[in-house]
């Protein structure tokens, strides 16, 4: 098939809450391809949120490895981490989480400044990545003058603006209406057909149908991994 | 490559702080202003006062010096050692004439002080500075006499009731009137003007106080006592060094008064040089002391910005979480917050600058001290609203630069 992006091999995090030892995930295996819409459900206590914090690079496996488009993640130090995090990964969040004083443009500039780049080149790519989402016309606005649909879609701008490898997305959908979410899938399926590799972390059926594979977890561990006919 | 756009963002973000939250932000600039305000105003007396020290001893002509019954260098402390000098010997008239006589002494101004009320026809003055003086003061004293005269040796000698008065009691008393030939009454008694003294520009506000100069002769016998005391002021002989006179000067007295080699001198000899080294340790001293009150400002200012900063970094956990999903490392979150404390006391500081700008204007305008903000002041008062915000805001930004990006993110 097409080359792998990500590659983890018994992945094992175990948190000490007080006198317990809480074994988030207890070794899980999975490959995800390049050009992927993935969905990674499972109920609440299942290891999904610890497993998006991996793969988004914000936390490191207790046991196992982490291969990140040839970069083995797990063995990195805190700055080398925002580093792949700033390359490789663009986050979307439930809460959206802009900076509400921020323009949409200055949101969407953000990841560049981490990444260095230089003013014109900066605004050139947010404004870019913003009419992408489809909100040209919403560049000098602040989130607060903005419907959630449109929030999100800034989000995601942002996530794009670095051209990661790929998009993870926790519970994208999960402050939105129904018509919004279904707005919000739209712009998941156009980005997926010009050849974005999603993830989305998401605990609703009818939104992770809109995924191509879904992987379930019970436990810490994949239960399941069921890939759609093309 | 240094990217410069966390500055610039730093800077914005604690103008939008200062802004929405403005009386949490003027309470932790308030103490920062103040310790600055006080070095502004501290700092621009003193060089006022400095450059004003260094004018008068320019015109009193550099070689001219001291001899004091007592002279003490800088802040007395009462203690039971209270006022010892006083059993050191007055300086006397006769001692002053054996000095005159000396070849490398060209005057010997006596100089004696009294405070007494002056009055013309009606109008009159509680206390003015009469001061006896020899009839050789106007070559050793800056300024200039217009018009009129200073006294002759002949009415020093005859104890004639002629007076000198500067142009402040001349416009006091006559206002636009000719003060020659005019009687005043000194204490009581009817004195002669014969003259009008224009002083140097002073900072002690000399030149703004009314005063008047008599014979010293007539000073001794017409003028109710002030208590004084006598000063000489000694010119040396154009020809001879300074050291050279104060060496004969200084022998001289000791024999007059019968020292033995092994007993201290009972006067004080004091050159230009000395005494504004003396006044610059007192001021510089007075410095030292304002700066340690206006660091408690400034420390009363850091607390505060660390109180505002530890607010600020939580009320922006998750902000901080999402800007290090986005990619910042530690280091920029850490100059972000930084550069936020910074700008906070870098306001507070400018605001103190101004007032305290505002104050030597005052001072300049209302008060004979010619008060001027020196540059150094500027640059100080600038570089210590930053250094107070950065080691003040070092603490909060490294709690900042620290936190876990995934708890950060769950923070509500």
């Amino acid at each position: 098939m097409t080359d792998t992006i990500i590659e983890v091999r018994n992945l094992t995090r175990e948190y000490q809450m007080g006198a317990e030892l809480v074994r988030a995930l207890r070794g899980v295996d999975m490959s995800i391809y390049r050009n992927e819409y993935v969905a990674i459900m499972g109920p609440s206590g299942s290891g999904k949120s610890t497993l998006m914090n991996m793969i988004g690079c914000l936390d490191t496996p207790t046991e196992g490895e982490y291969w990140l488009n040839g970069l083995e993640v797990s063995t990195m130090g805190d700055d080398a981490l925002a580093r792949v995090r700033n390359r490789e990964i663009g986050f979307v969040f439930q809460t959206f989480n802009l900076l509400p004083r921020a323009s949409a443009l200055h949101n969407v500039e953000l990841p560049l400044i981490y990444a260095g780049v230089s003013g014109r080149t900066r605004r050139e790519h947010a404004s870019g990545a913003l009419s992408r989402v489809g909100l040209s016309d919403r560049v000098d606005h602040r989130p607060n003058e903005l419907s959630g649909g449109q929030r999100q879609r800034v989000a995601i701008a942002r996530a794009l603006v670095n051209e990661p490898s790929i998009l993870l997305a926790d519970e994208p959908t999960g402050n939105l209406d129904s018509t919004t979410s279904e707005e919000i899938m739209t712009v998941f399926e156009e980005l997926h057909a010009q050849g974005q590799t999603i993830i989305m972390v998401t605990h609703e059926a009818d939104i992770a149908a809109h995924a191509h594979r879904v992987i379930t977890l019970r436990d810490g561990r994949v239960h399941s991994d069921t890939k759609k006919a093309a | 490559m240094i990217n410069l756009r966390p500055v610039t963002e730093g800077v914005g973000i604690a103008l939008d702080a200062l802004r929405s939250n403005k009386v949490r932000a003027a309470l932790t600039i308030l103490g920062v202003a103040i310790g600055v305000m006080v070095v502004m105003t501290i700092g621009s007396m003193i060089s006022g006062i400095n450059n004003g020290v260094a004018d008068i001893f320019a015109q009193l002509g550099p070689r001219t010096f001291f001899v004091f019954r007592h002279f003490e260098a800088g802040i007395t402390v009462d203690d039971d050692e209270d006022r010892w000098w006083l059993r050191k010997p007055r300086l006397s008239v006769e001692e002053a004439d054996r000095l005159e006589a000396l070849p490398s002494v060209e005057h010997v101004v006596l100089d004696e002080w009294a405070g007494q009320p002056i009055a013309w026809g009606s109008r009159s003055i509680a206390r003015v500075g009469i001061q006896g003086r020899s009839v050789a003061w106007p070559a050793v004293s800056g300024g200039d006499l217009f018009p009129g005269r200073s006294f002759t040796n002949l009415e020093y000698y005859a104890n004639t009731r002629v007076v000198v008065v500067n142009a402040k009691l001349a416009s006091d008393l006559f206002g636009s009137l000719d003060p020659i030939r005019k009687t005043i009454r000194i204490g009581g008694v009817p004195f002669q003007v014969i003259g009008v003294f224009n002083p140097p520009p002073d900072i002690f506000g000399d030149g703004n106080q009314p005063r008047a100069f008599v014979p010293h002769s007539t000073f001794k016998k017409h003028v109710r006592q002030g208590g004084g005391g006598l000063t000489f002021l000694v010119l040396p002989e154009e020809s001879v060094p300074v050291n050279q006179a104060i060496d004969d000067v200084v022998g001289t007295m000791r024999a007059i008064r019968g020292l033995r080699p092994a007993q201290p001198d009972n006067f004080d000899i004091v050159t230009q040089d000395k005494f504004l080294e003396t006044w610059n340790q007192m001021t510089g001293l007075f410095f030292v002391v304002m700066l340690a009150l206006s660091s408690v400002g400034l420390m009363v200012g850091g607390v505060g910005v660390v109180a505002v900063m530890m607010i600020s970094v939580t009320e922006r956990t998750r902000e901080i979480g999402v800007r290090k999903a986005l990619g910042a490392k530690r280091r920029e979150i850490l100059w972000q917050f930084l550069v936020e404390a910074a700008t906070l006391t870098l306001v507070g500081g400018l605001v103190g600058m101004v007032a305290g700008a505002g104050i030597t204007e005052l001072v300049k305008i209302l008060t004979p001290l010619p008060a001027k903000v020196p540059l150094m002041s500027v640059v100080a008062a600038i570089g210590m609203s930053i250094l107070t915000g950065i080691a003040f805001g070092l603490y909060p930004a490294a709690r900042a630069a620290k936190l876990d990006p995934v708890e950060a993110l769950r923070y509500e």
